[in-house]
């Protein structure tokens, strides 16, 4: 079977019917760029999924489907920092596993804002060297 | 004061030619540097990558000749000739860059403002 | 309060013929000038000068930190120090007159150890924060330490004692005090009771206790305060306001006119990086000496707020919005279109330059109107503004100190134009001066004869029956200075005949020389010589009773013209500099440039034609004035015949060719012709009876006079300081 690359189909299948269909799956083909096939790991309160699967090699075997209300519009930021030490290799052990510990300062993960509205804008903070006349608003004279 | 004798060696001297002796010379050399410059244009715009086309390029090496149409002293069309072969042979061995290409290809700048008011208007002195 | 001595005056009286200004008439023959040599130069000099000036006249600077030219002489500092052959120690050359055959050694071994070693001591209790002082850099200690100074030092704190430390005062809000800097060179202490006439300053303890202060802690009550930061050898007095804002070299320096009264004080313009630091004075023997009053000085922080920058449109909803030139210009022009003759008029403040006067007499001309006028007021009955002898002050500011008496008239110099007092406080001090009053009793730092508060007074002198008409009458060099506020009123044109019928019965006598002017008038603001020179109307009842369409506003600031003075619906432009009362009303704003923002003529009250020079551009789109003007003609369609500088100038010389005689004196003539056509007015009316009023009476009204300085934090804070100074029991 292997030798006339059916394996290779069935496999196509198998990973077709996990994701859902034809339809999804070129959905996802279309979101993600690649058709995976994994055991979920996890998923994260924003909605984003981990998988992970050993058949691939390292550096592949971990992914995340992000939420998928971002459609297109999704990026690296969104993964909050619980699960950016599992996703980037820095530990085995997922926050399902090993949850991170818990201080009251650590605040909401917040992803990049850069390229939207609510992106930072750098602003001086010197005053203006002439300060200009601002005409009284309304002022009591006739017309 | 120079001498008269000075005066008329200067005025019946013999002008030293550059490269031409006569205008169809000239003209020769002119149009034979415009062929060279417009066969080289479709490789130019591909080794560049500008964002330009061939014939848009081929229309400014038209304007660029142009520019030059009223030029009649025969030593001023061979060194504008010497001039425009110099320019062929950096371009055509890549030692100009992208934005030595595009320089042709320049916004015209704005002209500065004459007049009173419109000097005025523009803030200038 | 005080006077010299005779013999003191007689010694000044001969110094001033020295140096060649204020020559005194009338006195005798020189005397034989003295021979002295200075470092073996030999050179002649008057008797009584000191040595210090006569090693100035051979060239040779001596150091010194309690000498001033204008002051007088302390010799506590013993920088000067020379030696002198026959001499048995070194002689301080500031307080030693020359004697004959005197052999001075500016230069030898002795006269460098006795400087060095002055040095030395003044160095063991000054201390060595140069780089956290504001004098650093020009710096009379530090310069002087450097040339003249040992290069080491034997100081050392062998008992741990530290340095001297003194407390600082509080002095206002205008002179910072860190008197553990100070040297007691007693410069401020002198300036204040000598030219302010303010005797708050003065040494507590001696030796190394001793201390420059004011006793009590206490404002500088004076309107010339500021002068006492240039005198201070040290920083010991430095701004306030400039306090840790830039260096001497950091700056550039523009030398430029102050347009903050009408004297027209010449003033230095230090810049950085298009923003003007700070305003001190230049020397000019003939206006301002070499002090500045302190709204010239200081006022200058009010160029950077409340300034117009854009050029406004009033949008339906009645509110002033930004625009760009081109739209503002056209603005303008739609309203200026249908106006003709009567139906535009233009109103005149008090801080115009003359080319901008100019551009509008031009244009208003141009659009058949001749209705064109300046705030102030000045009586045209009579020869009016005909005649310029009628509105100037004839007898210069400098001819003050030559007079022997002077009477005042509805003035308060001190605060109208401090640099004026100076001078009569000078002249009474040095000259014995006599000086009468009319108007509101104020202090003016000198003693007066108050001879009446009423125009009735003015009459009594006139016909002889007061006590000071006497003195009037045997007065050789009489000096009559009417305040323009005199001339506000309604009998203001009985008030000025009155006074020239007075000046021509003086005449009468023959004891007065012929080239002597006796009527002087002072104006209150910078613009006004030119503006009438120009031909403008002085008032504004021609506005009123034209009721014109259009109003053209240059800077007019005092609120003189109302809009119901106007016809209904009608259409104000304001162009100026700041926002103030005048950009209040206008139904479009075009901003102009300051007096330090633009190359302009301004002529002074004496007729001295001086200009300004650009220091920093204009803020924003503000342009010059006269050009605004020049581009609102050409869009109008009338265009004015000058594109740059000279050629308006040059236009500006045709109407008035004084304008353009730069730091010249264009004197005015037809001083008989004056007072016959002021018999005129005579009969046209009487004098009231309400008494002569002033508006400046009190120094807390001094500071805020104009649009600049009403902007000006530091002026506010002035009159703050000077309101809780009176609260205060000292």
């Amino acid at each position: 079977m292997s030798f006339v690359g059916l394996d290779k189909v069935a496999k196509l299948f198998q990973i077709v019917r996990a994701n859902g269909g034809v339809m999804r799956s070129l959905r996802k083909l279309y979101m993600q760029d690649e058709l995976k096939i994994g055991t979920l790991i996890g998923s994260d309160k924003y909605g984003n999924k981990y998988f992970e699967n050993n058949e691939y090699f390292y550096g592949r075997n971990r992914w995340v489907e992000y939420n998928p209300k971002h459609n297109l519009e999704y990026d690296g930021s969104m993964v909050p920092a619980e699960w950016f030490g599992w996703l980037h290799y820095k530990t085995d052990s997922p926050p399902t596993v090993k949850p991170p510990v818990q201080y009251k300062w650590i605040s909401d993960h917040t992803d990049n804002k850069s390229g939207t509205p609510d992106q930072y804008v750098p602003f001086t903070t010197t005053p203006p060297k002439i300060q200009s006349w601002v005409p009284p608003k309304k002022s009591g004279s006739s017309n | 004061m120079a001498s008269p004798g000075a005066i008329i060696k200067s005025t019946t001297r013999q002008v030293k030619p550059l490269l031409s002796l006569d205008k169809s010379e000239a003209r020769r050399r002119v149009l034979n540097l415009y062929k060279a410059w417009y066969r080289q244009i479709p490789y130019v715009v591909m080794d560049y990558d500008i964002p330009k086309t061939v014939p848009d390029c081929r229309k400014k090496l038209r304007e660029e000749f142009d520019k030059n149409r009223h030029v009649q002293d025969i030593r001023v069309v061979d060194m504008l000739v010497i001039k425009g072969q110099m320019e062929l042979k950096e371009t055509v061995e890549i030692w100009k860059q992208k934005g030595h290409i595009m320089n042709y290809f320049k916004e015209t700048i704005e002209p500065k403002p004459q007049g009173f008011l419109s000097k005025f208007l523009a803030g200038h002195e | 309060m005080m006077r010299l001595p005779v013999h003191r005056v007689l010694q000044k009286a001969v110094r001033h013929g020295v140096s060649g200004n204020g020559a005194v008439r009338g006195l005798a023959a020189a005397p034989e000038k003295v021979e002295v040599f200075i470092d073996d130069k030999r050179v002649l000099v008057e008797p009584g000068t000191t040595v210090l000036q006569a090693a100035a006249v051979a060239g040779v600077e001596i150091p010194r930190f309690c000498y001033h030219d204008r002051l007088s002489i302390a010799g506590n500092c013993r920088m000067c120090l020379v030696e002198v052959e026959k001499s048995l120690k070194p002689v301080a050359s500031c307080a030693m007159p020359v004697m004959k055959g005197m052999r001075v050694k500016t230069n030898s071994e002795a006269t460098r150890k006795a400087r060095e070693g002055v040095m030395e001591f003044l160095l063991i209790n000054h201390p060595l924060d140069c780089p956290i002082c504001d004098q650093g850099g020009e710096c009379d200690l530090q310069d002087q330490s450097m040339t003249f100074g040992s290069d080491k030092s034997r100081f050392t704190d062998i008992h741990f004692s530290g340095k001297r430390a003194v407390e600082d005062k509080n002095i206002g809000p205008l002179v910072k005090t860190i008197m553990t800097r100070c040297i007691h060179c007693t410069r401020c202490i002198r300036f204040a009771s000598e030219v302010a006439g303010v005797d708050d300053m003065g040494t507590t303890g001696r030796g190394s206790d001793m201390q420059v202060g004011t006793y009590v802690e206490k404002m500088l009550m004076s309107e010339l305060s500021g002068n006492i930061i240039d005198l201070c050898p040290v920083g010991a007095l430095t701004s306030k306001p400039y306090a840790f804002t830039a260096r001497p070299w950091e700056t550039r320096a523009t030398e430029s006119i102050d347009v903050m009264d009408a004297l027209g004080s010449n003033i230095v313009v230090s810049t950085r990086t298009g923003e003007v630091l700070r305003i001190l004075p230049r020397m000019n023997d003939e206006i301002n000496e070499e002090w500045i009053a302190d709204k010239s000085r200081f006022s200058c922080d009010g160029l950077k707020r409340q300034r117009l920058t854009l050029p406004m449109l009033k949008n339906q909803n009645g509110e002033l919005t930004p625009v760009e030139w081109e739209d503002a210009l056209v603005g303008v022009a739609q309203a200026l279109k249908s106006a003709r003759g009567n139906q535009v008029a233009a109103i005149a403040g008090g801080l115009a330059d003359a080319e901008a006067l100019t551009a509008i007499k031009d244009l208003l001309n141009r659009l058949d109107s001749e209705l064109l006028c300046t705030e102030e007021i000045f009586p045209l009955d009579g020869s009016g503004t005909d005649l310029r002898s009628n509105y100037l002050l004839n007898s210069k500011i400098a001819g003050i100190e030559e007079a022997d008496l002077v009477l005042l008239v509805g003035t308060n110099p001190r605060f109208e134009a401090p640099l004026l007092n100076t001078r009569l406080r000078k002249s009474w001090i040095n000259n014995e001066l006599n000086v009468g009053l009319i108007g509101p009793k104020v202090d003016l730092t000198y003693s007066y004869e108050h001879v009446g508060s009423g125009p009735d007074s003015l009459n009594a002198v006139l016909e002889g029956k007061h006590a000071f008409s006497k003195q009037l009458q045997n007065a050789k060099r009489p000096i009559i200075i009417v305040g323009s506020t005199a001339l506000q009123r309604a009998d203001g044109a009985v008030v000025l005949a009155k006074i020239q019928k007075l000046c021509s019965t003086l005449r009468a006598k023959g004891s007065i020389d012929q080239d002597w002017r006796v009527l002087n008038v002072l104006h209150r603001v910078a613009s006004q010589v030119a503006a009438l020179d120009l031909g403008y109307a002085p008032g504004a009842q021609k506005i009123r009773d034209a009721k014109p369409k259009v109003l053209f506003m240059l800077g007019a600031d005092e609120g003189v013209i109302k809009r119901e003075d106007l016809a209904p619906g009608s259409f104000i432009i304001y162009q100026g500099h700041h926002g103030d009362k005048g950009a209040e009303i206008a139904d479009a704003v075009l901003p102009g440039a300051a007096y330090t923002e633009k190359q302009a003529t301004y002529v002074n009250t004496e007729g001295r034609a001086q200009q300004t020079i650009v220091a920093v551009t204009a803020p924003g789109m503000a342009r010059e004035d006269w050009k605004i003007v020049r581009a609102l003609s050409e869009i109008l369609g009338i265009k004015l015949p000058y594109d740059n500088l000279n050629e308006i100038r040059r236009r500006m010389g045709e109407i008035a060719p004084n304008l353009t005689r730069y730091g010249d004196v264009e004197d005015a003539n037809y001083f008989t012709q004056a007072a016959q056509l002021a018999d005129l007015a005579l009969g046209k009316g009487s004098l009231t009876t309400d008494p002569l009023d002033v508006p400046l009476k009190e120094l807390e009204d001094y500071y805020m006079t104009n649009s600049i300085s009403r902007a000006s934090p530091t002026m506010a804070k002035c009159i703050q300081s000077v309101r809780k100074q009176r609260q205060s029991k000292y």
